[in-house]
């Protein structure tokens, strides 16, 4: 059936709106009422939220790049951090402020917005979720200073705060997921990467411990090491490669091809980390195997979202997309890089030493935040859009997801980070600290650009752009597909 | 105040009306995306049937409201119920054509 909205006199008060006032010849003395965009939102919550309230994830988020900022700013101002050996202070201190100020902050925001609404459950506790919040607040940034202080007893201080509020967090969590309707290929990654996160923080306080009071039998090097395998891969590449069986699929409309290519790479990976890790830890030749196993997860992963993205109906893929991507493939091609440092009787030389730095940094700030990046790109403007908008749909005209962010911004800051991980990349492998200063500064320019488009988006909360409702043009109704 | 009843011959304003709701993630309105599976009108009260794109979908809640916040203001509905359904499951074919073109959807 088709109608034209200017042309009929029962639906021309829904082109009120339009370019001008409507004629009284053809408004109807009674007819429907319009959606209006001047009527004030009402204040009753929406109705089967599943979500916690946005300034949940919102607080976490900021606090998170922020975080990345003050850290870029650090190795633009000391370029020497990863322009020489890598086992002093200043390099665990910004590795924590990265890993945990920058990184994990971000993810725990997310993850509280994320789990109750991709597993259609609700948080368990809100409250839990905002002491936890000041608890991590206070222990990273502790942590931070006194590793920067080399002040190891006050980093297991602070670290407690820390333990404490990662403790709230995986209590939270594991409560929310045993409220799920049922478990699949998503859930099961979370709760793993929920375990990797509990015995990582165990792992750092141990490390703590150990610097205090000498006690710990494993060499400090291997203990240090298999501590960082175990939070960058085991919570965070674990989590990556679990939500994005649920959002890659979401936001390219498509579909999980195989779920059992996918259970399968989380299976291997989780079992290869568990080998590697262990391996590392005893300075065993074995774990080689175990990180094959690992590299073999990670392959069958990339196989499963190529079947993904072939199958997509949205062909265009936006920047927030992209830089997804590209973190992943940072991801395979440095798998190798991890085989090779971890090849046994591999000599300690400048060169070798080097690339251990870079690898770290690769993995932290390249696969790691870039696909962090780029998930922000389409997490905040849904926040934003959340907080400002929600109540007005089908009252006013509200603007898209799309319409609110800056895609030059997007594009460039992503493009800009690739560069920025190359140069300083090379920078650490050959000992440059002009290197270093000029691809962190690189960086320090692509955050800018990622920082005006996330100012952009937010700026939509302090000033939302509603505007009143514009009819369709002529259309062809649908008929109800179940009638 | 609400107080005449909609009638049978209402429903294409009913479903101009939800042209109006808007999914942001996809920016196109929920009847072209084909989200909108039912409705029915029933005196003052109004029924619909609906989906999201993907179960989970976190603008399901702000969608569902959309939908009843919009119904609830034309003229004559006392009362809307909006009910999110599963099954059958959307799919992007259920995307109108023109829609898709524009899209840029295979």
């Amino acid at each position: 059936m088709e109608l034209s909205l200017l042309g009929s006199g029962r639906l021309e008060p829904l082109a009120r709106f339009a370019d001008g006032p409507a004629s009284p010849t053809t408004r109807p003395a009674r007819g429907p009422k319009v959606p209006e965009c001047h009527v004030p939102a009402r204040k009753s919550r929406l109705a089967e939220t599943h979500a916690p309230s946005v300034t949940l994830p919102l607080r976490f988020i900021v606090t998170g790049l922020l975080s990345l900022f003050v850290g870029v700013g650090m190795i633009v101002a000391r370029p020497e951090v990863l322009a020489t050996y890598h086992y002093n202070q200043y390099v665990i201190a910004i590795t924590h402020l990265f890993v945990l100020g920058f990184i994990s902050t971000i993810v725990m925001g997310a993850m509280y917005q994320l789990v109750p609404v991709a597993l259609e459950t609700r948080l368990h506790s809100e409250r839990l979720a905002r002491w936890q919040y000041f608890a991590h607040l206070i222990g990273f940034a502790g942590m931070v200073w006194m590793f920067w202080k080399w002040d190891m007893k006050q980093v297991g201080h602070f670290g407690s705060v820390l333990a404490l509020g990662v403790g709230w967090f995986v209590y939270n969590l594991w409560r929310t997921l045993r409220t799920i309707p049922r478990w699949n290929v998503v859930a099961a990654g979370i709760a793993a990467s929920l375990a990797w996160l509990s015995l990582t923080v165990l792992a750092g306080l141990y490390l703590a411990s150990s610097k205090c009071w000498n006690f710990s039998p494993f060499d400090p090097i291997a203990a240090m090491h298999a501590h960082a395998h175990l939070g960058v891969m085991g919570v965070f590449v674990v989590l990556i490669m679990a939500v994005s069986f649920k959002l890659v699929p979401m936001f390219t409309l498509s579909e999980v091809r195989s779920v059992r290519r996918a259970g399968w790479s989380l299976a291997l990976v989780n079992l290869g980390l568990a080998g590697t890790v262990a391996g590392i830890l005893l300075q065993r030749s074995w774990k080689l195997a175990f990180a094959l196993t690992m590299v073999a997860g990670l392959v069958l992963y990339g196989l499963e979202l190529a079947a993904i993205l072939r199958a997509r109906k949205r062909r265009v893929l936006d920047w927030g997309m992209w830089s997804f991507l590209a973190a992943l493939v940072l991801l395979l091609v440095l798998s190798p890089v991890g085989l090779m440092l971890g090849w046994p009787g591999l000599p300690a030389t400048l060169f070798t030493t080097q690339l251990e730095t870079a690898y770290g940094f690769v993995a932290i700030v390249g696969v790691v935040g870039l696909a962090i990046l780029g998930m922000l790109c389409k997490i905040v403007p849904f926040l934003v859009w959340y907080h400002s908008y929600s109540r007005h749909v089908g009252k006013a005209k509200v603007p898209s997801l799309a319409d609110m962010s800056v895609p030059f911004c997007q594009a460039a800051g992503s493009l800009v980070f690739l560069g920025a991980l190359a140069v300083v990349t090379a920078g650490a492998l050959t000992g440059s600290e002009a290197g270093v200063r000029a691809g962190s500064l690189l960086l320090a320019a692509a955050l800018a650009l990622f920082g005006v488009n996330f100012a952009v988006v937010i700026s939509h909360w302090i000033r939302p752009r509603l505007s009143p409702l514009m009819p369709p043009g002529p259309i062809s109704v649908r008929q109800p597909a179940l009638s | 105040m609400n107080d005449a009843p909609v009638n049978s011959s209402d429903s294409s304003v009913v479903w101009q009306t939800l042209r109006c709701v808007m999914d942001p993630e996809m920016g196109l309105n929920i009847v072209d995306l084909g989200l909108i599976y039912d409705v029915s009108i029933n005196g003052s009260k109004i029924a619909v049937t609906m989906t999201v794109t993907t179960p989970g979908c976190p603008m399901q809640d702000s969608l569902k409201w959309g939908v009843h916040s919009a119904l609830m203001n034309l003229e004559g509905v006392e009362d809307v119920e909006v009910q999110i359904v599963w099954e059958p499951r959307w799919t992007p074919d259920r995307i109108a054509a023109e829609a898709r073109l524009e899209m840029g959807l295979v």
